[in-house]
């Protein structure tokens, strides 16, 4: 009796432990993770997407607290497939720090905030990267008076860099792999090898390739600087969503997709009409008139048209906020259609 | 003498042959007139910066020493060595002139006469007969001819047309750049010309 009765509490008392250790281990992972994201963005009827604090031509807000830029652009285009609508977005300003945390725990849906996508952050945060936006990468700016075309031209420089950054590492690695000799001249802050290089301290200036033409508006004379096509690392930008809701996930990747596959079908905001009369299949399938690939993502048949009659399609957002038709004018470089001289490469809708 | 017929007998003849159905948004071609005779000034040929002659990314399997036209994007890319183009600010032809496809460079001229076909006399009767090659001369100080067709990648003496699509059919460059890229391709350069694709 008194063993069977041990063997009943005992029992229950695992059963018990099981039992509550399950439901923690249920709760936390609910905590962490769920698969509602699309239905909460309906519910609330907008894009909650985390941008930066302010950079020009990515995102930042003017007097009046309206986002430009071409991370803004993005979420627009999310709220377009969504809900014919790119209005219907909540941007929030997330610095460096908190950006994936906050996307962690739910603040925000979707972040475009000019982010690496790196493997750590993908594994450590548990959160997908969505597919690069923006091939960025380590690049130099040199007078043009020095007349060189080619990072490889670069031998016996003075180079200016930021000290205790990824920046640095590469421009070593990089000339040591080119048996380039040169001087590193390092300051702690960015505005200090500005003012640097402005003042003649070195005759070459390396940062991200994004950043150099940003910084270039401001030097003195900045018509006479040379950015040099040369990308001597990997920071490819991409839109951060949380793992484990796929649905939300195949909704930002493929907006992403549908915005490069447009530029390359040649459908853009001004051509919409031309396209919904297309009888090409390729034009047909996106405008919706052939195929169910809309619905497939819980989104309706002309999704992808959406995206690109309120926001653009890639090379129109590209040249309006960073390119050509901005004051950054980023030249396309590997962000061009990998038709046309870059690498952005999207997957076919079919 | 040489005398270059231009190509604005072709752009008539196209007009009459594409009237209609060309793009369904036709857009009033912005014709902003020749002005022959009017010489332009470094300040004007002074291009805002991403228009500016650059060296720029561009993957290609073309070889080093091909010319790419792309005329949606207003460039013209001369393929260098090393996965890299110099990329020139460009002016092309206006909606329903603009064309595609592959061509080589058959003749170079420097500072090329101006002779305006009749059909464009009738509609700009003050334009000359006949103009010297020169400053003041819409071909500018360089054309370099493209096949048998009548189009050409040429200067201009308007550099403010540059980055739009006011020719037609052709591909004008601001004087300094048409001289830099005559002297850098000879004759038998292999030029592509890429568009949007039609829908």
């Amino acid at each position: 009796m008194g063993r069977l009765f041990g063997w009943n509490f005992r029992t229950g008392l695992m059963i018990g432990c099981a039992l509550a250790i399950a439901i923690a281990a249920g709760f936390i992972t609910y905590e962490k993770y769920d698969s509602n994201t699309l239905k909460r963005t309906l519910r609330r009827d907008a894009v909650y997407c985390g941008v930066s604090t302010g950079l020009p031509g990515f995102s930042s807000s003017d007097s009046n607290g309206n986002w430009s830029g071409f991370d803004v652009d993005f979420c627009r285009a999310i709220a377009a497939a969504i809900f014919d609508d790119p209005k219907k977005v909540k941007f929030v300003p997330l610095n460096a720090k908190e950006r994936f945390t906050e996307l962690s725990r739910r603040k925000v849906d979707v972040v475009a905030r000019n982010s690496t996508w790196t493997m750590s952050r993908e594994t450590e945060y548990a959160l997908n990267f969505a597919g690069v936006s923006y091939y960025d990468g380590q690049g130099f700016m040199v007078p043009h008076a020095r007349n060189i075309t080619s990072a490889l031209e670069l031998d016996g420089s003075s180079v200016c860099v930021q000290s205790g950054t990824t920046t640095e590492l590469n421009l070593g690695d990089y000339f040591r792999a080119n048996n380039i000799k040169y001087e590193e001249k390092k300051f702690g802050k960015l505005e200090e090898v500005v003012s640097a290089y402005n003042s003649g301290q070195c005759n070459t200036l390396s940062a991200d390739v994004s950043q150099l033409y940003a910084l270039r508006l401001n030097l003195s004379k900045s018509g006479e600087h040379d950015i040099l096509p040369d990308v001597i690392s990997k920071e490819p930008l991409a839109p951060i969503v949380r793992q484990k809701d796929d649905d939300w996930y195949l909704i930002v990747k493929w907006t992403l997709y549908a915005m490069l596959n447009a530029e390359e079908l040649g459908i853009n905001s001004q051509n919409i009409d031309v396209a919904l009369k297309s009888k090409k299949p390729d034009v047909m399938r996106f405008t919706g008139a052939e195929g169910a690939y809309g619905e497939q993502l819980n989104l309706s048949k002309d999704w992808a048209l959406r995206i690109v009659k309120h926001v653009g399609n890639y090379g129109e957002v590209y040249d309006r906020n960073v390119g050509a038709g901005s004051k950054l004018g980023i030249p396309r470089g590997l962000n061009q259609l990998w038709t046309a001289g870059g690498i952005q490469y999207a997957p076919p809708i079919r | 003498m040489l005398r270059l017929t231009l190509h604005f007998s072709a752009l008539l003849a196209a007009l009459v042959l594409f009237a209609d159905g060309v793009s369904a948004q036709p857009r009033p071609p912005r014709d902003v007139g020749d002005q022959p005779g009017l010489v332009p000034n470094e300040v004007d040929e002074e291009l805002p910066p991403e228009l500016k002659r650059q060296m720029v990314l561009y993957r290609t399997n073309e070889a080093p020493g091909t010319i790419i036209v792309h005329t949606s994007e207003r460039f013209l890319y001369l393929i260098q060595p090393g996965g890299r183009a110099l990329r020139y600010g460009i002016g092309v032809g206006r909606d329903g002139f603009q064309w595609q496809g592959m061509q080589k460079i058959t003749r170079k001229m420097e500072w090329p006469d101006w002779t305006p076909p009749p059909e464009m006399i009738e509609r700009q009767p003050y334009l000359p007969r006949w103009m010297a090659g020169g400053a003041g001369n819409p071909l500018g100080a360089r054309a370099m001819y493209l096949g048998a067709t009548v189009y050409r990648i040429h200067g201009t003496n308007l550099p403010q047309t540059i980055g739009s699509a006011v020719s037609s059919g052709c591909f004008r460059l601001v004087n300094p750049d048409v001289v830099d890229l005559y002297d850098r391709i000879p004759v038998g350069t292999k030029v592509i010309v890429r568009q949007q694709p039609e829908l």
